[in-house]
């Protein structure tokens, strides 16, 4: 049975930052692959360069200080790390979307939702205002957010954490994205309304059939959404697994006092 | 609408801080001022005329009631006469507030325009060569002293030595009788030597606050690129220019807005307190220069209060100019 080609297949990464204190090596020379339509979880410690990973796959590690030493990245067919910035603009919010963890202040606060969503909608496809505006309360609505029409007129400070992450995923998915990204996107609410935004997160990714790269800290949240797993340490990948797999068995020391403090914290 | 509402409001609210600061003005000045009455009669003046002066001028009324003679004096418009022309001190502002204005207003819009472009183009380059010109250029401005650029520019435009381009010092004067100017000629007669006659200054004014202007605009539009609205719009992406211009720029408007209004009445006053004095421009700067060294007591109290007033105006100006950018800023606070 010939196997489809991956979405994304990520060959021998590494990126390192030139820091007062001399090179760190924020990610190590890994390899991974995200077929298309599937849900991968990335976990590990604060530092462990799960977002280092996720930014270098759009090419936003700021640079200086950060460098790619090595690896090849191919999204879609694409080889994202021979691309020039403003090669990179066409792919970023279009082919892959991200979604950051402060939806506090990821959103612009002077300029109104609506403003902000139909720029990034005019910046990827040849519509009118008025269409890209359509397109945004439609896009508000796919994402449950009560009188779209409305809330496309105010400002990131009159909505609530959730609603603007909402904002956020609304965004991300405007432009139909094959990967969506979403760096610990539910890690800055509060604890109810988390479990609102990842269950958002999960419905709209099995709706379209996207592909999802989900980082976070918490296993128990990989373990509701993705079926494969990917834990990270010091840079490196050192276990990638089944997520029923990894609870089951996990095979690398650091997995397991992982999901030591996951169980204990159930208790 | 509601803007205008809150400009009400806010002006209702400046009353206190307007009676605060001609409280002030006055402790500060009339009451523990110079003495008038010497000035006025000379050495060999008798008891009896000392008296009646110190009465004519209110010295022997208890403070309150000098201080509302002082606050009559400020909503007339009225501080009496210069003690040493003896012209109107409404008059004396009423010619030369007008000048001032023109002698500084070109060189404020440029210097903040300006300002901010290069202040835009350092922090877009940041770290780079771009950057680091625009940053040396500045700090080269900023270290010069006022008086030697006048001189290195009145050097430079206006004499044998340099391209002698404009006169050294001066002011348009009106339209001689004898010509018999139309309408165009008149405006064409005024807008040649208002030029010839501001260009310099003007240079001079930018010069030294530009270098000030960009570093302060450059710092306030770096610290806003790192903002985390930036790596989104990034992240999606809208182009670095439009990111600068759009994004970074209407947020990074607070601080530089708050900036230019506070400097306003700084710039009009004290920056042409000197300009004035050193071009001959017979403006509100000259003036107060020669009050001051003169100890001319009307014209001070006028000029200072009325800065001051100004300033509680600017205040809130940029009030009104956050509310106008930011929308977080509530209409009821
Ligand atoms: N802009 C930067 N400058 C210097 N070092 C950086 C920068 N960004 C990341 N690093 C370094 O890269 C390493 C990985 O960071 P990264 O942000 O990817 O961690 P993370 O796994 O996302 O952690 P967290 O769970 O706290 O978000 C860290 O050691 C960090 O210090
Ligand atoms: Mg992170």
């Amino acid at each position: 049975m010939a196997q489809e080609k991956p979405l994304l297949t990520v060959e021998n990464l590494s990126v390192e930052f030139t820091t007062d204190s001399g090179v760190v090596k924020a990610v190590d020379d890994i390899s991974f692959e995200v077929a298309a339509g599937e849900p991968v979880g990335i976990v590990g410690e604060s530092g462990s360069g799960k977002s280092v990973t996720a930014l270098t796959l759009l090419q936003l590690v700021p640079d200086p200080p950060g460098r790619i030493t090595s690896g090849r990245i191919e999204l879609d067919g694409i080889d994202i790390l021979s691309k020039s910035q403003a090669e990179m603009r066409q792919i970023r919010g279009d082919l892959a979307s991200m979604i950051f963890q402060e939806p506090m202040t990821a959103l612009n606060p002077v300029f109104t939702i609506g403003n902000q969503m139909t720029e990034v909608i005019r910046v990827h496809r040849k519509v009118s205002k008025k269409q890209a505006l359509q397109l945004a309360i439609q896009m508000l609505d796919t994402v449950n957010i009560p009188s779209p029409e409305k809330r496309v007129k105010q400002y990131p400070h009159e909505l609530s954490g959730g609603q603007r992450q909402r904002v956020m995923i609304a965004m991300a998915l405007s432009c139909d994205p094959k990967l969506l990204i979403a760096d610990e996107p539910s890690t800055a609410l509060d604890v109810t309304v988390q479990a609102q935004v990842l269950k958002e997160i999960h419905r709209l990714q099995e709706e379209r059939n996207m592909s999802m790269i989900l980082i976070t800290h918490d296993l128990g949240v990989v373990a509701e959404t993705c079926k494969r797993v990917i834990v990270m340490y010091k840079g490196k990948i050192v276990e990638v697994a089944e997520t029923k797999e990894l609870f089951r068995n996990p095979q690398h020391p650091y997995t397991r006092t992982l999901l030591d403090s996951v169980l204990t914290l159930r208790d | 609408m509601e803007t205008i509402q809150y400009a009400i409001r806010k002006l209702l609210y400046s009353i206190p801080l307007l009676f605060g600061v001609t409280l002030i003005a006055f402790t500060l000045m009339v009451y523990f001022g110079p003495d008038l009455t010497y000035s006025l009669l000379g050495k060999s003046a008798t008891p009896e005329q000392i008296e009646s002066v110190r009465k004519q001028l209110g010295y022997d009324q208890p403070f309150l009631e000098r201080y509302l003679m002082f606050l009559k004096e400020v909503v007339t418009f009225d501080f009496g006469n210069s003690i040493s022309t003896g012209e109107k001190v409404s008059s004396i502002l009423a010619r030369t507030v007008p000048v001032s204005f023109a002698v500084a207003l070109p060189a404020f819009i440029i210097s903040n325009v300006l300002g901010v472009g290069l202040a835009l183009i350092a922090a877009y380059h940041r770290g780079k060569l771009w950057d680091k010109s625009v940053m040396v250029f500045a700090v080269v401005g900023m270290s010069m002293s006022y008086l030697m650029i006048v001189i290195a520019f009145q050097v430079i435009f206006s004499t044998s030595y340099g391209l002698n381009w404009f006169p050294v010092q001066g002011w348009v004067d009106p339209i001689p009788d004898y010509i018999d100017a139309g309408f165009f000629e008149t405006i064409y007669y005024y807008w040649y030597y208002y030029w010839l006659y501001v260009t310099v200054p003007t240079l001079t004014s930018i010069f030294v606050s530009l270098g000030y202007n960009t570093r302060f605009f450059r710092a306030v539009i770096v610290e806003e690129m790192n903002r985390d609205y930036v790596r989104t719009a990034k992240a999606y992406g809208i182009g670095n220019g439009r990111i600068m211009v759009k994004h970074v720029l209407k947020n990074a408007m607070i601080p530089i807005i708050t900036r230019i209004i506070i400097s306003l009445p700084f710039v009009i006053i004290a920056g042409n307190l000197v300009l004035e004095n050193f071009f001959g421009i017979p403006g509100v700067g000259l003036v107060t220069y020669d009050a001051i060294t003169n100890g001319d007591l009307p014209v001070v109290k006028a000029v200072v209060t009325w800065t001051a007033i100004i300033y509680v105006f600017a205040l809130i100006l940029t009030d009104i100019a956050y509310k106008l950018i930011d929308p977080r800023v509530s209409f009821t606070k």
